[in-house]
């Protein structure tokens, strides 16, 4: 191989910048799963009988499914008895205001580079912090009070939203969806609730700050987005882990729902600690994702750049029920090392003139392995549907794979299914031409993916764009070769 | 027990493969019979939870009372409208899986050239047939019950540099009997390096029925060697078929293998390729047009083992009425395989509210220095192309077969030989609505 692969592989050997972990007292509950465990998760939360009950249901279902085999990811068997399903930072009760919250947590976030104070004077996004299992802040409420927006923990929202909570928590990606939204649904701690009343269009990004910190733990948290008639909002997820040598578990379960001539746009930035050079340490990031177009002309977007995790198993759906109805995906994946990803979507077309639209870059270096999974499916009465599907790799070295497995199933004559897909090595002809005009390799390389992820990239908000390009040139340092 | 998500197979299979077992061979392919034999029954009949066998269904097909094939005569008249190859084509003709040794001519063939019943080259050397059943790699269940139970076939060798000028036919009858029954016919192609053969292999049917055929044909092709195989399959008549070629190739060999499938309750068509040397090319080409009730199912795996080989799959389907049709096809460039140059296409016209097409097509690369693409698409006739013909004053109905037809035509004209070609001209037109409108004759570039 040439000097320029070489290069690169040096470059990408630049650690996890976000790997510290934060001293504060955590309480957790001891490691293992009965329905003891999930009796205690749901009274500390001060849980209604019905969620309890809803729990219990969840796991009882989940001892009797299968772990998922399909997956083109190798790793251990996990033990589910050696996980703690519950740690969150000791506090008496929630802070009050943003001063109340333990000066170690607001420095975590300060060192993340999203100051909990900041955010909320510089204006512009509205953040839940959840560390570990919790949420620990959420900025700007009252603003979005105001609009009749609730944007609040899901804990919260079982204790004064209940009625929403019941009617759609679980009805679009059911407790025995798949063994990991079973164990999510028995076991999730925290997570986001939004609410957009009918023709709000929500006036700032709305975020969740995902932040793994204590050990031997798990974050099972649970995202609930409802965007009612002719409602708009967008919705920003990052993530990052300390570094250790365990793997942890993540198992989250994001659930959207549009209503009539509704829009969700979901942009995720995953950047879990994806273990070190050998491999060695990482989240297990087991996702389900999933959105639900109910209403005649409602959209769902999802953007995701994922360049953490150690494993990803992750495929963010739409449901294309209501007629005319759009889905959408763009994603980049990049893997390094000995990380692997399986990730792609599905499309589910039910109503009629539903579209969707799919784009995605997989981007492997190392010795890693990358693969996009999708499904494309047209039902019978999909009258007129149209899927559109690119789905492109990129190789940077010889011992990474780079892997395309689609699922187009088609029963209307008169859908339009397009799925288009190439493979080929980072060209060493474009490095060699910016290098001639005295770019260094390094930025070359990032210059080159960049331009690669540019279709999803584009589709990031602003706020995140700049993170995300920031993020796919440190986790290629190293990586040609 | 068997293997997870497969089914045990039903008592009268597991009755008629015993039987045959018990007073079959001596020796090695004893040996090796009964080991596929064991092979097959530890893991069963894949279900629809098998990852391969996702679209098709073949438990209804597989549960029937099958019985031992009796004697099958099918007709003069059958055959010679399947002929193909020219005047002077060579020509192995197998009923229900055995050699009709009257109507077949495989006389006056090139020194250097055999070509055998499988029978006889069991009589006649048994060991080495042994060994070569036994060589078909990633066997699967279908591939061991066939090695298992194969009586009859055909075994073609190659000398190198041999290059016979004419086609060697194989003629595969289903003749509907009174109960189920099922074939398992074995083909073995071996060419020598720098040989050359041109392949047809066709199938059809006399009489309604139930003829299962699980037909194995398994090819070597030596240092730049060359196969061309094309198939027309056309077995209408409640008949199956499940298909099976595996192909290997060394260094700087070609094959060129088409396929059409025009009739078949069932058809499962497995192409295996692996690209061992250095240089290889295979070109494959497909097109299926099942109507009714019929399902086609089509497996390509194209295994890029080598440096500097080049690849290419070109699939495409027409489906009516409330047929089936799946295609998976992948590429897999493995590690070390540099400058590899793969393609696929697949593209599938659905003309009906109760048809469906699946089309799953797969990248697997574990190389860097490779170039591969693949696309797929589903959709029905193109409204502008049909407001174009309507506009020159031909009738919907016309426009929409012509259309229909041009579509087919990719493929069709990628055979090479012309009364093979011919014959799947009309089966198209005899399949696509409204194509008695065409004539065939004008539409013969």
């Amino acid at each position: 191989m040439s000097d320029a692969v070489e290069t690169v592989r040096e470059l990408t050997e630049r650690d996890y910048e976000w790997g510290f972990v934060t001293p504060v007292e955590e309480e957790t509950v001891p490691p293992g799963l009965d329905e003891d465990v999930i009796r205690l998760i749901s009274r500390k939360k001060e849980e209604p009988a019905w969620l309890t009950e809803w729990r219990l249901e969840a796991f009882r279902r989940w001892r009797r499914m299968e772990e998922p085999r399909w997956a083109r990811v190798h790793y251990p068997p996990i033990d589910y008895q050696a996980i703690s399903y519950f740690a969150a930072p000791k506090q008496k009760e929630r802070p009050k205001s943003l001063d109340d919250i333990d000066p170690e947590i607001r420095r975590t976030y300060e060192k993340l580079g999203i100051p909990i104070r900041e955010q909320e004077i510089l204006a512009g996004v509205a953040v839940d912090y959840v560390f570990d299992s919790v949420s620990v802040a959420t900025t700007f409420k009252k603003k979005l009070e105001e609009l009749g927006i609730i944007f609040c923990s899901i804990s919260e929202a079982v204790r004064d939203h209940p009625e929403l909570v019941r009617r759609y928590l679980g009805s679009v990606v059911p407790p025995g969806d798949n063994f990991y939204a079973a164990l999510n649904s028995a076991v999730f701690s925290d997570g986001s609730f939004v609410y957009v009343p009918p023709g709000v269009r929500c006036p700032m990004e709305l975020s969740t700050y995902f932040r793994i910190n204590a050990a031997g733990t798990g974050q099972f948290e649970r995202t609930l987005i409802i965007a009612d008639r002719g409602s708009y909002v967008s919705y920003l997820e990052g993530c990052t882990a300390p570094m250790r040598d365990e793997n942890q578990l993540h198992a989250a379960v994001v659930e959207l729902i549009a209503l009539d001539e509704a829009e969700i746009k979901y942009s995720t930035v995953q950047n879990w600690y994806p273990g070190d050079r050998e491999g060695r340490g990482g989240i297990y990031n087991f996702v389900t994702k999933r959105g639900l177009c109910k209403g005649v002309r409602s959209k769902i977007s999802w953007t995701q750049v994922e360049t953490g995790s150690a494993i990803t198993w992750k495929y963010p759906s739409c449901v294309l029920q209501g007629d005319e109805s759009v889905g959408e995906f763009y994603s980049v994946a990049l893997t390094n090392n000995f990380q692997q990803a399986d990730t792609g979507t599905k499309m589910i077309h039910i109503g009629r003139h539903t579209r969707s639209r799919i784009v995605s870059k997989g981007i492997a270096a190392g010795r890693s392995q990358n693969t996009y999974r999708g499904l494309v499916r047209i039902l019978r009465g999909a009258e007129g549907a149209r899927n559109h599907t690119q789905c492109d790799s990129l190789l940077i070295g010889d011992r990474c794979g780079a892997h395309t497995v689609p699922y187009i199933e088609v029963k209307n004559p008169s859908a339009r299914v397009e799925h288009e897909a190439t493979t080929s090595k980072l060209s060493e002809a474009q490095l060699f031409y910016c290098r001639a005009r005295g770019i260094p390799l390094e930025d070359a390389v990032a210059l080159v993916v960049n331009g690669f992820c540019r279709e999803v990239m584009d589709e990031l908000p602003m706020e995140f764009a700049v993170e995300a390009r920031k993020l796919l040139g440190i986790s290629l340092e190293g990586s040609v070769g | 027990m068997v293997a997870a998500r497969h089914r045990a197979p039903a008592t009268a299979l597991v009755r008629l493969g015993e039987t045959r077992l018990a007073h079959a061979d001596a020796g090695a392919l004893a040996g090796v019979r009964r080991e596929a034999w064991r092979r097959f029954l530890e893991t069963g009949i894949p279900t629809t939870r098998v990852e391969d066998w996702k679209y098709a269904r073949i438990d209804a097909l597989l549960a029937r009372p099958f019985a031992a094939p009796g004697p099958a005569e099918p007709a003069a008249g059958t055959l010679a409208a399947a002929f193909a190859g020219g005047p002077r084509a060579r020509r192995l003709i197998l009923a229900n899986g055995r050699v009709l040794a009257g109507p077949s001519h495989v006389g006056g063939l090139p020194p250097g050239m055999r070509v055998l019943s499988l029978a006889e080259a069991i009589a006649r050397f048994p060991e080495r047939v042994a060994e070569v059943l036994a060589e078909v790699p990633d066997p699967g269940p279908f591939t061991d019950l066939n090695t298992a139970l194969a009586e009859d076939g055909a075994w073609i060798e190659l000398e190198e540099g041999v290059r016979p000028e004419v086609p060697l036919q194989l003629l595969f009858v289903a003749v509907g009997e009174p109960s189920a029954v099922m074939a398992h016919p074995r083909v073995v192609v071996r060419l020598g390096a720098g040989a050359r053969l041109h392949l047809i292999e066709s199938h059809l049917a006399e009489g309604a029925g139930h003829v299962l055929t699980n037909l194995v044909l398994q090819v070597r092709l030596d240092e730049g060697a060359e196969l061309v195989h094309e198939k027309l399959q056309a077995a209408e008549g409640g008949h199956a078929l499940l298909a099976r070629t595996s192909v290997r190739l060394a260094t700087g060999a070609r094959l060129r293998d088409r396929v059409a499938t025009v009739g078949g309750d069932f058809v499962r068509n497995e192409l295996d390729v692996r690209l061992e040397g250095e240089g290889g090319e295979a070109l494959m080409a497909g097109l299926y047009l099942p109507r009714d009730r019929e399902q086609v199912d089509t497996l390509v795996r194209v295994h890029h083992h080598a440096p500097r080989c080049h690849s290419d799959q070109f699939y495409k389907g027409v489906v009516e009425d409330r047929a089936r049709a799946a295609f998976a096809g992948r590429i897999t460039v493995h590690p070390g395989a540099q400058d590899t140059d793969a393609y696929q296409q697949n593209r599938n016209l659905l003309l009906s509210d109760e048809a469906e097409v699946d089309a799953k097509p797969e990248l697997e690369i574990f190389a860097d220095e490779v170039r591969c693409s693949h696309g797929a698409t589903v959709g029905g006739l193109d409204e502008a192309a049909l407001f174009y013909l309507r506009t020159r004053g031909i009738g919907r109905a016309a426009a929409e077969a012509l259309l229909t037809y041009a579509f087919a035509g990719e493929v069709v004209t990628r055979f090479d030989d012309p009364e093979l070609a011919a014959q799947l001209r009309r089966a198209i037109l005899a399949r696509v609505p409204g194509g008695g409108m065409l004539d065939p004759e004008g539409l013969v570039a």
